[in-house]
């Protein structure tokens, strides 16, 4: 079983622990007006001078604003770094940008003349053009890389801490749609309680009981006894775990692997769904009733953002339309596309996306022998509210509907995962969603072909939903438990029927294709299980001069639709700069006395003992069989708030 | 704790903006270290800094959530959700710099282009106390003002002029007073819904990371 790399210093690091710089705390006391126990706040207090560049050294130079690049520029800063943050792009956020549609045409143009590394066969269609399509570009915030975010992850714990969840809005998601027999169905995500299981009259008795036995193993189960079990499957498919031990249906199966546990393929291991329909559940009731969020206005592209402006209040220098043009390893002299250079004490972090030229070279060696996975991305706005997703439809601003393999038409053997969010969301003007849907099936004509079906299914159920197609009827609830069509079971039509209009297609603002690729395996196990041999993140990139480690590069976003895996990867680059990655967030904001009286103490519900930030499937090594279980039922099982009145569980 | 010794009350985002150098941060340290001793300072951390005042004609008390550009304006890079949901700026100038007002003015354009509808925003000249090094004349900037607001269309934000010194102090207070009287207190109001303490503008569905299930379940036992 391999170490997970985050907890140790990797051999390559150029620090010891001994040697240590101070921390920010340490090394700039505070001034007099501010709190002893916050830091300096060096961007606030002392501007400087304007550009070009003007810096003379700086310990770190990160290069692209994505999520990780970002995170990473934050936790640098506050523990004393001195950064210098760059994009050669003229808007923050890189391969987890949020753009606009103008924007994004001329992204999809800069794609396909290969300007950005890792992404190709970009496609952009807009109905009419701007003169027969109104639409204003900046009411649109679309995210390459969109994610969810669930109740009970390291992100959002590191959002608290950072206060970064401050420059930020959260809107609940609770509503999971999954695709079977051409039909949506939400039999399990939308129990709250074991009580809604048992008073759903189209699961059998068998079914339910059977459902609550599974349930119940992965809520409160002993910890030794469920990782005896899951261990005898280890490897072994789900389906074949959830058939044998638990004599579940395959209606159920799917629901739990696809919708729940957000699984890609039927081959998924035991393990790894379990691990991942835990992360479901436990996130359940952490807030409110639903397991997951999504941030308002944009996702990562928006995160990012709330990251660059903590780390340059913390002192990091940001300059955007900017590239490195050469790096001298002797004087460690860094040159810069505005004609200034800057000596790099430390190291230099680079986005795939944004490898200076003079680097492709080994960029292009260190990633020869690494597997690359693809992930082919639709993404639709659509001129609908989408409410028929949404439940309630008043407060709910966003939906996933997942097609597990081989439920598509295409005979897909990826599942396509889509998250819908709507106007409420502040992402499209009101009325109108985004529909982001994407998989990982590497044939790329396939991937295209599953998207486009998935989407027409996600059409086709909006008109399905037509007056003209219904029967004169319409009770509140079980619509079409008759037979007519199979469509009512998630679907609440009775309240918007109305805004309905018959034989009309869904009106399209704009609809952009592409494929991006990256190193990280879907299963996250090599950000988990990290090692010179898998990660581009731990391999060391020769500079000429011996011994010298001076630059790492990062990961392209991984395909999982949570944010699950990118803490634990930054955490990774963190200790091979600073030698450790004891101190990651390590600061205390003795301040919100007013909001502390007003509100109760902002939550820090996954910070154990050790200061280590758990939750998800991640917390280095959570993917080894010794880690399944852990931490995940430390986190619950002293909790008062069992989701799905696992407290009132009978078998 | 100090409650408002006012009935209503209303959370406003101000951002600063203008050159390096011209005194952004200096005013609102002012701002908030004057009052340090009558009223709570607040720092909220790596966010921003906050500070309360009260308008006695219309029995209101406002907080402003105030955002400085952390160095981000240096090198034109600041993010889009600096402006998202502003709704005031104080755009600053130093009045013995010409530069600086040009520059304040470029921010305004910035504003327009980025910034939501109806923003109130106010042109402010610092180091009123180097009157006699002063490059910028109040009559410009009132000359400037006037053909902005007649450029403007459709409802267009007006802009308050006022100068101040952050070094001495003078004018400081004023230019909030000024900024909290032009801002929409109704309307904030209105959309908080009677939430009280709560920004404004927060829609349904917003989920309040201050208030996780677990500790207010925990809270519940006590009594």
């Amino acid at each position: 079983m391999a170490t997970p790399i985050s907890s140790t210093p990797t051999a390559t690091s150029s620090f010891s622990k001994r040697e240590r710089r101070q921390s920010m705390a340490e090394r700039r006391p505070s001034t007099s007006y501010t709190p002893a126990v916050i830091p300096h706040l060096a961007g606030l207090e002392t501007p400087q001078e304007m550009s070009p560049l003007k810096l003379e050294e700086c310990d770190v130079v990160i290069i692209g604003t994505g999520l990780s690049q970002s995170i990473l520029a934050a936790a640098l800063a506050w523990q004393g770094t001195q950064v210098l943050h760059i994009d050669n792009n003229h808007y923050y956020g890189d391969s987890s940008s949020c753009l606009t549609i103008d924007q994004l045409k001329k992204w999809c143009v800069d794609v396909n003349q290969g300007k950005f590394n890792h992404f190709k066969d970009a496609q952009i269609y807009i109905p009419g053009g701007k003169r027969s399509n109104k639409y204003t570009s900046r009411d649109y915030g679309i995210d390459l890389t969109p994610k969810i975010m669930f109740c009970q992850s390291d992100l959002l714990s590191l959002l608290i801490q950072s206060r970064v969840y401050r420059y930020l809005e959260f809107q609940s998601l609770a509503n999971f749609h999954v695709f079977e027999n051409d039909d949506f169905k939400q039999k399990i995500t939308n129990s709250t309680s074991k009580h809604d299981i048992f008073t759903d009259k189209t699961l059998s008795l068998i079914t339910k009981r059977n459902l609550m036995k599974f349930l119940k193993f992965i809520l409160i189960e002993e910890e030794h006894v469920r990782r005896a079990l899951v261990k005898q499957y280890s490897n072994r498919p789900i389906h074949e775990f959830l058939t044998q031990e638990f004599k579940l249906e395959e209606s159920q199966i799917n629901e739990l692997v696809y919708s729940i546990g957000l699984c890609n393929k039927q081959e998924t291991t035991t393990k790894e769904a379990v691990i991942r329909i835990r992360r479901f559940l436990s996130s359940f009731d952490c807030y409110g009733k639903f397991p997951c969020m999504t941030s308002k206005f944009g996702g990562p592209g928006e995160i990012s953002q709330g990251f660059c402006r903590s780390a340059a209040v913390a002192g990091t220098t940001y300059k955007l339309s900017t590239t490195m043009t050469d790096f001298d390893p002797v004087s460690k002299t860094a040159h810069f596309s505005d004609g200034s250079n800057i000596k790099v004490n430390e190291k230099i972090i680079i986005s795939p996306t944004q490898i200076p030229k003079f680097l492709v070279p080994s960029y292009q060696k260190l990633t020869e022998s690494l597997p690359s996975y693809y992930i082919t991305r639709l993404i639709t706005v659509v001129k609908r509210d989408c409410k028929e997703w949404m439940d309630p439809p008043q407060s709910a601003s966003a939906a996933i509907v997942v097609f597990p393999p081989h439920s598509l038409p295409t005979d897909n053997e990826s599942a396509v995962q889509v998250i819908i969010q709507n106007g409420d969301s502040g992402v499209c003007p009101e009325g109108q969603s985004i529909w982001y849907s994407h998989t990982c099936e590497q044939d790329l004509a396939r991937a295209k072909r599953d998207l486009e079906c998935a989407f027409e299914k996600m059409e086709m159920a909006l008109l399905r939903g037509t007056p003209g197609t219904i029967p004169d009827v319409l009770d509140d609830i079980d619509l079409f438990s008759a037979g007519t069509t199979p469509m009512a079971d998630s679907f609440k039509l009775g309240s918007s029927l109305a805004n309905f209009m018959p034989k009309e297609k869904v009106e399209i603002v704009c609809k952009v294709g592409y494929v991006q690729q990256t190193y990280i395996n879907p299963d996250l196990s090599n950000v988990f299980k990290a090692n010179p041999n898998n990660s581009i993140t731990c391999k060391k990139v020769p500079t000429g001069v011996d011994d010298e480690d001076m630059i790492i590069f990062g990961n392209m976003p991984s395909s999982e639709l949570s944010y699950d895996g990118i803490i634990t990867n930054v955490k990774q680059i963190y200790a091979r700069v600073t030698g450790t990655d004891d101190d990651f967030f390590d600061v205390d904001f003795e301040d919100d006395d007013e909001e502390m009286q007003d509100h109760q103490q902002p939550q820090q519900p996954q910070v154990n003992q050790s200061g280590q930030v758990l939750g998800g499937i991640v917390g280095g090594g959570r993917m080894d069989e010794d880690a399944i279980d852990e931490d995940v039922i430390e986190d619950d099982s002293d909790d008062d708030h069992k989701p799905f009145g696992v407290d009132q569980m009978e078998l | 704790m100090s409650a408002p010794a006012t009935s209503r009350f209303a959370q406003f985002k101000l951002v600063l903006l203008g050159e390096s150098a011209v005194g952004k941060s200096s005013i609102v340290h002012r701002f908030v270290k004057n009052t340090f001793d009558e009223l709570r300072e607040s720092t909220i951390g790596a966010a921003f800094l906050t500070q309360t005042i009260t308008i006695p004609e219309t029995d209101t008390t406002i907080k402003f959530e105030i955002w400085d550009t952390a160095g981000q304006e240096r090198y034109k890079s600041l993010a889009p959700m600096y402006y998202r949901n502003a709704n005031a700026a104080l755009c600053v100038y130093d009045i013995t710099s010409r530069v600086s007002f040009n520059r304040a003015q470029d921010w305004i354009k910035e504003l327009r282009k980025q910034a939501p509808e109806g923003i109130v925003i106010a042109l402010v000249g610092n180091k009123s106390d180097l009157s006699d090094n002063r490059e910028v004349e109040l009559s410009e900037v009132e000359e400037y003002v006037e053909q902005y607001n007649s450029e403007a269309t459709g409802g267009g934000s007006t802009i308050i002029i006022a100068e101040c010194s952050a070094k001495t102090g003078d004018g400081v207070l004023e230019v909030f007073n000024r900024i909290g009287r032009a801002l929409p207190v109704e309307e904030a109001i209105n959309a908080a819904g009677g939430r009280a303490r709560q920004a404004g503008g927060r829609r349904a569905g917003g989920v309040d990371l201050n208030r996780p299930r677990a500790q207010a379940q925990q809270g519940g036992s006590c009594c």
